[in-house]
């Protein structure tokens, strides 16, 4: 009997000791974000279903302003060795930092890995290793009036033919009043696109020379010089012009879909929708938006886990389509394309069903270091060509030999 | 601080700092300076040697300041043709914003001397285009020029004026910045002129009208004299700002250097290079900001010992 309260006692305290043992280390991590409070109210309702799951994690959310101002603050944060453990970065802004990165592909299954849209997943490809995980992304599509265009075009022959009927001049001042669709200087993505439907390719395989001014970057920049008497060129966005009543139809991102719609109410037009003219190879289109990554820098092991536990719940299949459903982007895998949310969602929606065709067959940036060296070049002599300040060949060739200086 | 003068004269004499007075002379003094000087070292004299030292560097974010390439840098810069245009558009908006933005506020300045009615409301009108935030400023402008619809375009439409692409035309992009600076700095520079037109002695006038002179006499033999001062510190003041020109471009011509980047100026250039455009190359933008800050020294270091001397003090 004596013996029994100590023994008692000491039962008692292993029990206690075993307890806290194997309760989880409270982690905090850092989320830093560029979606605004439009977007990020969906965000912070993961997020929370996320610490429900995961009690012991705790997830700060920062909304950082742009795409840009994110990049700034991550870059800022890995020299001075306190970056957020999670973040949000366009691809050409991850590769110049993968050393800083934890490779994600590594965390997912094959099959995981195999359900992301091959060309988004190349994206995020770095010399074989997935480093981060497309998250937030949007499509070109063709967007048409249909009060002017019965049967959208299908091919780049059908999209010029269309073009060149529908430049007018209304008021016969022999001034263009409405042309049939729009350039804009600043964005070289459509170039991307017809380069891609053309199959031309920036740089050979080995990234070793550049490959954008053979016969087939010809052919695709000689067509975008075929359409600048029928393209009004300008800096604005695609849904001024529409609101304006200068144009008929544009290849554009899904994301800017309420902008436009809403410019064609403006002069009581209704918008179409349809996958862009499909080139002599394909008809897919750049894939845009950004990509989860989880910083390698400035954090502890369990942020790490708790930050790859993060990309993982955002990634599952009802969470991608629960963002992408109220946050107007689009699925990046099959499984949250097939999900019953976003099945619901795109239902009878004549948008969202070519948006989600389209996604099918979209591709992603090339995933160079120097990428945003290479769009740089290309917003420079695309313009050069839109302006007719060069001809397409001449742009090209100048094109080339930017890139082979940035590959040296 | 005489000790320290004296000190600095004749190095022989005792190290003033030695002697526990001058720290009851001068302590009070270093005291109440050092929250400055700390700020302005962390802020201003740090940044300022650390682009030197990062101009010598092949910029690293992952492994900073990455690795030691000497004067590549600069060899690329001076060898790359953007950087000459750069320059180029820079010595033009510079040319053309400075001596028009004084022409004009020295007419405005003289106007406003005047005893007219609702001098006070055209005061404020004039100096709130230059305390407008400037971002708000360039994003107004960009809709006034608006090729088709913007207010610029239409009243030059009354005039018989064709529609003219100002922010998609690379002959008119320049024009349209330097337009939109003159209108910005106008109203701050009439201000401190007016300031100097005031403080001039009402006798010399006097004199002037008693021994017959003319209107553009007075304005040329006392006025413009008497002004140079206020017209000095503005002059320098404008020049060494106007060789910074960079969010006017940026917000202006829609987050790009205007077509063809023909607006495209020497600080454009720098971030360009650097975190616009998410390149990095702060190694390359470090040794132009380098070449920058000697351009500005030199041209600063003319204005002082040239035209100081052309300076009349009361």
């Amino acid at each position: 009997m004596r013996i029994t309260k100590p023994l008692i006692a000491v039962l008692v305290g292993l029990m206690l000791f075993g307890l806290l043992a194997t309760a989880q280390e409270q982690v905090s991590i850092h989320f830093l974000h560029a979606m605004k409070t439009t977007h990020s109210v969906y965000i912070d309702e993961l997020v929370a279903q996320f610490m429900e799951e995961y009690p012991y994690i705790t997830v700060t959310t920062e909304y950082g302003g742009s795409y840009g101002d994110v990049e700034q603050k991550v870059n800022a944060g890995i020299v001075a060795g306190n970056p957020p453990t999670v973040t949000q970065l366009y691809e050409n802004a991850i590769t110049p930092i993968v050393d800083a990165l934890v490779p994600l592909g590594e965390h997912f299954t094959s099959l995981e890995l195999a359900d992301v849209i091959p060309g988004v997943l190349e994206s995020a490809t770095v010399n074989g290793i997935v480093y981060s995980m497309p998250w937030n992304k949007s499509i070109m599509i063709l967007y048409y009036r249909k009060d002017l265009i019965e049967t959208p075009p299908t091919t780049w022959q059908e999209f010029y033919d269309l073009a060149k009927e529908l430049t007018v001049d209304l008021n016969e001042d022999e001034q263009i009043d409405r042309w049939g669709t729009i350039l804009r200087p600043k964005n070289p993505e459509n170039f991307l696109n017809l380069l891609h439907q053309v199959g031309g390719t920036l740089l050979n395989e080995d990234w070793t020379a550049a490959t954008v001014n053979d016969a087939k970057g010809l052919q695709a920049m000689e067509y975008v010089a075929s359409l600048i008497p029928y393209s009004i060129v300008g800096p604005e966005y695609e849904s001024d012009y529409l609101a304006a009543d200068q144009i008929c139809m544009f290849i554009s991102t899904s994301a800017g879909a309420k902008y436009n719609v809403s410019a064609a109410e403006t002069i009581g037009a209704e918008l179409g929708y349809a996958l862009a003219p499909a080139g002599p190879e394909n008809a897919g289109t750049m894939v845009q938006g950004a990509n989860l990554v989880v910083l390698d820098r400035g954090q502890t092991e369990a942020q790490k886990e708790a930050g790859i536990l993060f990309v993982k719940f955002m990634m599952r299949p009802q969470n991608l389509a629960y963002f992408c459903v109220n946050g107007n982007y689009m699925p990046p895998t099959y499984a949250s394309l097939a999900n019953k949310d976003w099945v619901t969602f795109v239902g009878e929606d004549e948008a969202k069903q070519v948006m989600t065709a389209a996604m099918a067959i979209g591709f992603g940036p090339l995933n160079h270091p120097a990428y945003s060296d290479f769009r740089y070049s290309m917003i420079t002599r695309y313009e050069e060509v839109l302006l007719e300040a060069s001809t397409p060949q001449q742009a090209l060739d100048d094109l080339a030999a930017d890139f082979e200086q940035y590959l040296e | 601080m005489s000790k320290l003068k004296a000190w600095l004269k004749h190095p022989r004499m005792p190290e003033p700092w030695k002697d526990p007075s001058y720290w009851k002379e001068t302590g009070w003094a270093y005291l109440y300076l050092a929250p400055s000087l700390i700020i302005l070292g962390i802020f201003v004299f740090y940044p300022f040697f650390s682009a030197f030292r990062l101009s010598l560097f092949k910029w690293s974010t992952v492994n900073p300041p990455g690795t030691f390439i000497g004067l590549a840098n600069y060899h690329y810069i001076f060898h790359d043709k953007y950087f000459w245009r750069a320059l180029v558009h820079t010595f033009v908006y510079v040319g053309a914003s400075v001596p028009v933005t004084l022409a004009l506020a020295l007419l405005v300045a003289n106007l406003l001397n005047k005893k007219l009615r609702f001098l006070s409301p055209a005061r404020v009108s004039y100096f709130l285009a230059y305390i407008t935030p400037v971002v708000a400023v360039s994003m107004v402008w960009r809709w006034m020029y608006n090729w088709h619809f913007g207010l610029l375009n239409h009243i030059l439409g009354w005039f018989g004026v064709d529609l003219i692409n100002w922010l998609g035309d690379p002959h008119y992009a320049m024009l349209a910045l330097i337009i939109l600076s003159v209108w910005r700095y106008v109203g701050y520079e009439a201000i401190i002129l007016l300031a100097g037109l005031q403080s001039i002695d009402k006798m010399y006038y006097d004199a002037a009208m008693v021994d017959g002179a003319s209107g553009f006499q007075v304005w040329r033999k006392i006025t413009i004299p008497l002004l140079t001062p206020q017209i000095f510190f503005v002059f320098v003041i404008s020049l060494i700002g106007s060789f910074k020109v960079f969010t006017e471009v940026h917000i202006l011509f829609g987050g790009s250097s205007g077509p063809l980047r023909a607006a495209e100026t020497l600080v454009y250039y720098i971030m360009s290079e650097g975190p616009l455009g998410g390149r990095w190359h702060m190694g390359r933008a470090a040794a132009a900001s380098v070449v920058l800050f000697a351009i500005v020294f030199v041209f600063t270091l003319f204005q002082m010992t040239v035209t100081q001397k052309r300076v009349h003090y009361q």
